[in-house]
Formats: C-alpha cells, sequence, structure tokens
C-alpha cells in the first residue's frame, strides 16, 4: 500500500503552498503524482438572489488559482513529481470527494482551519466531513499550529512529518490497513511508535486478573506489530497506556515527541458519532499534531 | 463613512415620517372621541380596538385589517416596502456581488427603516401588525416553501436523454403538468438538469431554458395554492383551495400558444443545427429512472395538509396576541415534519447528485421577512379603500383587464408574492372596504370571481415577464448558466422574449377571458 497519487485541494490560504512543500517528501514513499485541486464553492458564483450565476466572477477565480497552481507545479516538477490541476464549481467537500474518486487517488491531503481556537479544535467541519465520508486515507497537515501548553503559548511548525510517526491502533481492520500504510514510510520514518490505549470503557468494572489478561495480550500484539514494521525495515517501539483514549494518544503523541499521528477509522456518520463518539475524530480535532487517518 | 451617514439620514427621516401621522392619528382620536361621546357611535370603539392592537382576526388567517390606520398612513410610508423592491429589481444588474453577499443586511436595513418608526409611532397596533403578517403570512409561506424543495431535492430524475424537439417539448409539458403539485420551484428544480444535460449536445440552448422558465417556473403553478407563492398567500387569506382550478382555462390557452410556438421554435432550430439523424451518443447510456420516488409520498403529505387545513375548522389559538386556526398550525408542523422525514429517508448521495444546496431558500427567506415587513402599511392603505391614500389606484383599476395587466405589469417586475397580495387588497378595499376578511373574501370568489381570477393570472403568468418576477426563474437561470448555456441578459430576455412571445399570448388571453 502506497501513496502514488495524492489529491491536494486548496482554498489557497495562508502556508498552503507550505503544506504542500511538507508532503513532496512522501516522493521516497512512491508518490509519482499530485492533483492539485480548487473548488470554487458554488454559492460563491451562482443563485445570486434574482440575479442566477456571475460567470465573471467564476472565470475570474478559476484564472487566479490557474495563475497560482502554475507556480505550484514549477515547485512540484522541480522534485520530480507529476501533477494535474482540477478547477471545480461545486459544494465542496462532495466535490472533493468525486474528484477523489474519479482521479483514484490513494491519499487526500487536507488543512486545518484558519485561526485555532486556543486548546479548542484545529480542524474546520468541511474537514471533518471529508473525513468522515472519505474512502481513501486522508492527511489532515496542519503545517503551523498554535497551542497552549502549561501556560505558555507554542507555534508549532509541522514539516517532516513522517519522521516520528505514532501509530495508534485499536486492532481494528482500518488500524490493519494504518499498519501496512506506515510500512511504506521506511525511507522516511525513523522509528514509529506503535501505541494502544486499554481506554476506560474497557478497563472499567474489571478485577485485576481480567485486567493483567488484558494488558497481557495488549503487549504480545504491541510487539507484534513492532516486528512486522522491523521486518519491514523500520525502527519500531511498543508504547502501552491506559485511561482517556483520545486523550492518552495526544499525550504521548506530544511527550514523545511524535511528528503526526496514524489511526484506523471506522468512518461513523455524524449520528452514530454523537452518541457513541469516536477517538480517531476526536485527536483530529485536538492535537496539534498532523494526523493521519485510515478508514 | 459616506455610506454610514446615507443610512443614518434615511433612518432619521424614517422615524419622523411615522411620527408626524403618529401626532395626527393622536389628534384625530381625540376628535374621534369627542364626536363618539356627543353621537354615541362605535366609530370609537374600532379606533380603540386597533390601539390596544386586539383588532380581530377573523377566520382563515385572516384580519379584519385595522381600517382607521389604513386611513391614516401616508403613502410615502410605502416607501421602504417600494425600496425593498428595487433594491431587488436592480442590484442584481447593477452590483451583483455586493449584492449577493449583502442581500440580508439589505433586506434588514429596509425592515428596519419601516419597523423601527412604525413602532416607535404607532406601539401597540404596529406591534400587532407586524406580527401578524410574520405569523400569518410569512411563516406558512416559508415553510411550504422549504417543504417542497427539500421533498422535491430529494428526487432525481437518472438515464440519458436525447433533446428532440418532441422530447423537449414533452419534458416542458410534464413540469408544466407537475408545477401545481410539486410548487414551480420544485419541478424547475426536478427537471431543469436532465433538460440541460438532454440538450447538452445542441447549440442553441438559450431558447429552451427560457420557455422552461415561462411554462414550469411561472405559467404551470397556477391551478393550485402549492404550484405559486402568490396563490398560497391568497389560500392563507381565505381562497379555497379548489378556486384556483377556476384559472385552468387561462392556463391551458397560455401554456397551449407557448408549448406550439415552443416546438415549432425548437423544430427550427433542431433542423438549422443539421442534426436531423441521431447524434453519436458519448459514453454508455443509461436508461431512464426516477430516484428518491419515496419523496411522493411526502409529497402527497403536503397537498394533503395544505388541502386539510382549508377544509377543516378546529378552532383558533391565540400566539402572542395573533389569533391563528389550529389547522394552520397543524399543517406547517405537519408540512416540516414531511421535510425532516425527506431529509432523513433520502440518501445524501442522491441529494449531492441532484446539487442540492439550502442556498436559495435561505435567500428567499431573508428576502421575504423584508418584504413582508415593509408592506405592511402599503396592505392597510389598500384595505381602507378609497379612504386611503392609494384610493386613486383604487380608483383606476376598476375592470378585470385593468386587474390582470396591472397586477401582471408590477408582478413582472416585482415579486409576484408581494405584488398578489396587494392586489387583492385592492380588489378586497375596492369591492368590500371595511368588511373582515373573512366575509369579503367568499365574496371576492363568487360575486366578483372574474376579479380574482384576473389578479391570480396576472400574478402568475406575468412572473414569468422577467428574471425577477418570480424566485425560480434566477434558480433554473443559475443553474443554466453554470452548465454552460448563454442566459440574456435582464434586458435580453424581455426584448427578445417576453416581449415577442409573452406579450401577444397575453393580449390573447385578455381578449378571451377577460
Amino acid at each position: 500500500m502506497e501513496f502514488k497519487k495524492i489529491l491536494f485541494p486548496t482554498k489557497f490560504r495562508e502556508l498552503a503552498f507550505n503544506s504542500l512543500e511538507s508532503i513532496l517528501e512522501l516522493k521516497k514513499a512512491g508518490l509519482k503524482e499530485i492533483v492539485l485541486t480548487y473548488i470554487i464553492p458554488r454559492d460563491e458564483v451562482g443563485f445570486v438572489p434574482y440575479g442566477g450565476y456571475m460567470k465573471d466572477e467564476e472565470e475570474r477565480l478559476r484564472e487566479q488559482a490557474r495563475i497560482r497552481f502554475e507556480n505550484w507545479q514549477e515547485a512540484v516538477s522541480v522534485e520530480g513529481i507529476e501533477s494535474k490541476v482540477r478547477i471545480e464549481v461545486g459544494n465542496p467537500v462532495p466535490k472533493l470527494l468525486r474528484v477523489a474518486e474519479e482521479e483514484k487517488v490513494d491519499l487526500i491531503i487536507a488543512g486545518r482551519k484558519k485561526r485555532t481556537v486556543l486548546g479548542k479544535v484545529y480542524i474546520g467541519s468541511h474537514t471533518l466531513e471529508l473525513v468522515r465520508r472519505s474512502r481513501v486515507p486522508v492527511l489532515v497537515s496542519k503545517y503551523m499550529v498554535r497551542f497552549e501548553c502549561e501556560g505558555d503559548l507554542i507555534t508549532r511548525v509541522n514539516d517532516h512529518i513522517f519522521t516520528a510517526p505514532l501509530l495508534a491502533t485499536d486492532w481494528s481492520e482500518p488500524s490493519e490497513k494504518a499498519l501496512k500504510l506506515v510500512s511504506s514510510f521506511k525511507e522516511l520514518a525513523d522509528k514509529v511508535m506503535v501505541t494502544h490505549i486499554i481506554g476506560v470503557k474497557i478497563s472499567k468494572g474489571l478485577d485485576k486478573s481480567e485486567l493483567n489478561r488484558i494488558e497481557k495480550e495488549s503487549k504480545e500484539r504491541l510487539e507484534e506489530y513492532c516486528d512486522r514494521l522491523k521486518k519491514d525495515g523500520i525502527n519500531a517501539e511498543p508504547h502501552l497506556f491506559s485511561g482517556r483514549s483520545a486523550h492518552e494518544i495526544i499525550r504521548v503523541a506530544r511527550e514523545r515527541k511524535a511528528s503526526m499521528i496514524v489511526m484506523g477509522t471506522t468512518g461513523k456518520d455524524r449520528f452514530k458519532e454523537f452518541w457513541l463518539g469516536s477517538v480517531s475524530h476526536r485527536v483530529t480535532e485536538e492535537s496539534e499534531l498532523p494526523v493521519l487517518l485510515v478508514p | 463613512m459616506r455610506l454610514g451617514k446615507w443610512i443614518a439620514i434615511i433612518f432619521l427621516l424614517s422615524i419622523f415620517a411615522f411620527l408626524v401621522p403618529a401626532m395626527a392619528t393622536d389628534h384625530d382620536q381625540e376628535v374621534a372621541a369627542t364626536h363618539d361621546t356627543e353621537h354615541g357611535s362605535t366609530h370609537g370603539l374600532e379606533h380603540a380596538v386597533s390601539e390596544t392592537g386586539h383588532g380581530e382576526d377573523a377566520g382563515h388567517g385572516g384580519h379584519g385589517g385595522h381600517v382607521n390606520l389604513g386611513e391614516t398612513l401616508p403613502l410615502w410610508s410605502c416607501i421602504p416596502f417600494a425600496c425593498m423592491l428595487f433594491s431587488i429589481a436592480l442590484f442584481p444588474l447593477l452590483a451583483p456581488k455586493f449584492w449577493h453577499h449583502h442581500f440580508g443586511k439589505i433586506s434588514a436595513f429596509w425592515a428596519a427603516c419601516l419597523g423601527i418608526p412604525f413602532l416607535i409611532a404607532f406601539k401597540g397596533v404596529a406591534v400587532h401588525e407586524i406580527l401578524h403578517i410574520i405569523l400569518a403570512d410569512y411563516v406558512p409561506f416559508i415553510i411550504l416553501l422549504w417543504a417542497l424543495y427539500t421533498v422535491s431535492g430529494g428526487i432525481l430524475l437518472k438515464g440519458t436523454l436525447r433533446g428532440t424537439p418532441m422530447v423537449n417539448t414533452i419534458i416542458i409539458l410534464i413540469g408544466t403538468i407537475l408545477a401545481s403539485w410539486m410548487g414551480t420551484t420544485g419541478a424547475a428544480m426536478l427537471l431543469i438538469r436532465p433538460f440541460l444535460k438532454a440538450n447538452n449536445y445542441r447549440k442553441n440552448r438559450t431558447f429552451m431554458v427560457v420557455f422552461f422558465i415561462f411554462l414550469v417556473a411561472n405559467v404551470g403553478g397556477s391551478l393550485t395554492p402549492l404550484g405559486d407563492p402568490p396563490l398560497f398567500l391568497g389560500f392563507l387569506h381565505g381562497v379555497d383551495f379548489f378556486w384556483t382550478m377556476k384559472i385552468m382555462p387561462h392556463m391551458l390557452v397560455t401554456a397551449g400558444i407557448l408549448l406550439v410556438i415552443y416546438f415549432f421554435l425548437d423544430t427550427y432550430h433542431y433542423k438549422k443545427e443539421g442534426l436531423t439523424s441521431a447524434p453519436v451518443e458519448e459514453g454508455v447510456k443509461e436508461p431512464l429512472k426516477l430516484v428518491g420516488t419515496h419523496n411522493f409520498i411526502f409529497l402527497g403529505g403536503v397537498v394533503g395538509a395544505v388541502l386539510t387545513s382549508g377544509i377543516v375548522n378546529w378552532g383558533e389559538v391565540n400566539t402572542l396576541g395573533i389569533h391563528r386556526a389550529m389547522q394552520d398550525w397543524s399543517r406547517d408542523g405537519f408540512l416540516i415534519l414531511m421535510g425532516i422525514l425527506s431529509l432523513w429517508t433520502t440518501s445524501k448521495r442522491l441529494r449531492e447528485d441532484n446539487d442540492f444546496t439550502w442556498f436559495p431558500i435561505v435567500e428567499v427567506a431573508f428576502l421575504f421577512i423584508g418584504i413582508f415587513i415593509t408592506m405592511v402599511p402599503c396592505l392597510l392603505i389598500l384595505k381602507a379603500g378609497l379612504k386611503g391614500e392609494l384610493g386613486f389606484l383604487i380608483a383606476a383599476v376598476k375592470e378585470p383587464v385593468h386587474y390582470f395587466w396591472v397586477t401582471g405589469a408590477l408582478s413582472g417586475f416585482l415579486d409576484n408574492a408581494p405584488t398578489y397580495l396587494t392586489f387583492f387588497n385592492t380588489a378586497l378595499g375596492a369591492f368590500y372596504p371595511g368588511m373582515p376578511e373573512a366575509q369579503a373574501v367568499p365574496l371576492l370568489m363568487t360575486e366578483t370571481s372574474i376579479y380574482l381570477k384576473a389578479i391570480s393570472a396576472g400574478a402568475v403568468f406575468f412572473g414569468a415577464f422577467s428574471y425577477i418576477g418570480n424566485a425560480p426563474n434566477f434558480m433554473v437561470r443559475s443553474i443554466a448558466e453554470e452548465a454552460g448555456t448563454s442566459m440574456p441578459s435582464f434586458f435580453g430576455y424581455i426584448l427578445k422574449y417576453s416581449l415577442v412571445f409573452l406579450f401577444p399570448t397575453f393580449v390573447v388571453v385578455t381578449l378571451i377571458f377577460f
């Protein structure tokens, strides 16, 4: 499993180009082509009340995007990676998913929210919807974020994001896929931190012997994951913790200086997520690190 | 800063403008009170009822109207209403980008220009009038549009169609028939994309979309209150659900003429483009399929709810001092339920394939709150009949032909829903001045039905006359332009199409019926 073709959608917000630059190193992991995509929201140009459609505005936005992409394409081609431009009009998320399907991409890159609220979420509703609905992995890149740590306001630049990924696994099928994906990072990653959290929901109410059994079993599984990565030539170390899953993953990633978090996601819809919660989506929203979600 | 000064000036002028007649009203009331004391007249009681804001909300969502206030209000209290309508007419032409991003603020500004001074000057009565138009007209109006838009947005016509003159004529005919039952917006949204897709190999598609607007987005909606917003407003004011079927002969003549013209025009272009043989199909031919058909059940629910609310009488309920029939609230609740069920049971993917977006309905909701609030004085003055400052209009508009053409001409360039309500009230003021709406409307449907027919047909048919005549027109235009069909400009549409095809058709309708 490799990232040969990537969809890079953008709204041309600040640092979008830096975000693009930060993923070019995926060439070492087999990246061949990037599809640079700009979706002109239909509501921006269409349905002018009692007016109709602003064709001129659409043309202007298209031209503006084309010129910017031309510049970006030069930078991409310098790295020996092919690129393609798609400028479409539509509802952003459904249109992006459609373009991803048409282009048969292996990965979608999603950006962070423009203004981050201290201690709150780093991604907007569009990104969250994309993450929920995508059938291909989504990397929420978060090139530059600000966060509060022990009372200090820290600005973090997330470049070289593939050097020390933290693979958070719950032993599910998507986690298994995530493991296979991480295997393709051998030219990029110095080490992979394979992590499992024994969640509160599981440990609550269990007696000590039962907890010990789960702990032993988890350790064995973690070792198995690490062995598989080592077999693929990647240095891996196991980490086992207990507590609130999302909170622990974010904490461990920060403490162990991970460069990104990789997780499987079961793709809960909004309704199920509201009632059951989603660890992967919460981590994506709240961690200051880039998060790669594998469905 | 300069803009801010202008806003402040307009605002201050509005307040001043309303305070003058308000003082005049106080003076009149003092005189009337003295007069009443002397002669024991009931006239003073009417004043008192108006003043306390507990006027009669007679019957079916209608109200008796504060006739006295209508007699007192000056003509220029209608200026915010005129400005609101002219904003809708001119901003999309002159500053479309500005309008697109600020239409909500503009609507709120004109509503405030009327609302704030009106409230300061007339206090309780003004609160009552504004609340009344919001609860009895605006809320059900928007709920119906939302329900029809939501339900029809869950139905998708898939498949490969080849747009020959016959196929196109049939699509437009089907849309014309459907429009009365799923609303002009619903029918237009259901068919415009398949219609454009079927004709994407044709060179000249502009006239097709224009005739689609004529028939599906306007004329077709003339048979039931669900069809076109003006007729629903009439229904809210007591016009029977099936009374609008009386427009059928007018509609058949109009639609018949336009469809025949369309067929010959399409055939001419078809031959001119050298398309007599079958075009080469690109890609796989997909059989025609209607998806999301379960939404027709909800559509049936919408029809049933509106119909039922016009038949049963479950008593009244007082909401914020406004008397509304229980069946009206139940209908509104049921319509919301139908919309929610449609959203819940229809896949997101289907709506996305339909390019469904909430934006158009949100726009309509924002603009119409401004329209409804600013039109309050205008409606009150018209209801006062010859005693109001618009008495000259009532005196001038006498014959059915006048009603047809004046309602129509204004509907063509201002939105047809408020125009309908304006002339509906003009007719009430002219024939039954001072009579409560619950008594006057049945008489308007029977004794003077030709006038109501003229108003109804004028409002619905002439909505097609320009892009701003009816809300679906601009939605269809927007979708067509996005799909690459060039559409005529505002004036191009009127000069090349409305004056050439609609105008003579309406002359024929006039000669036959009015």
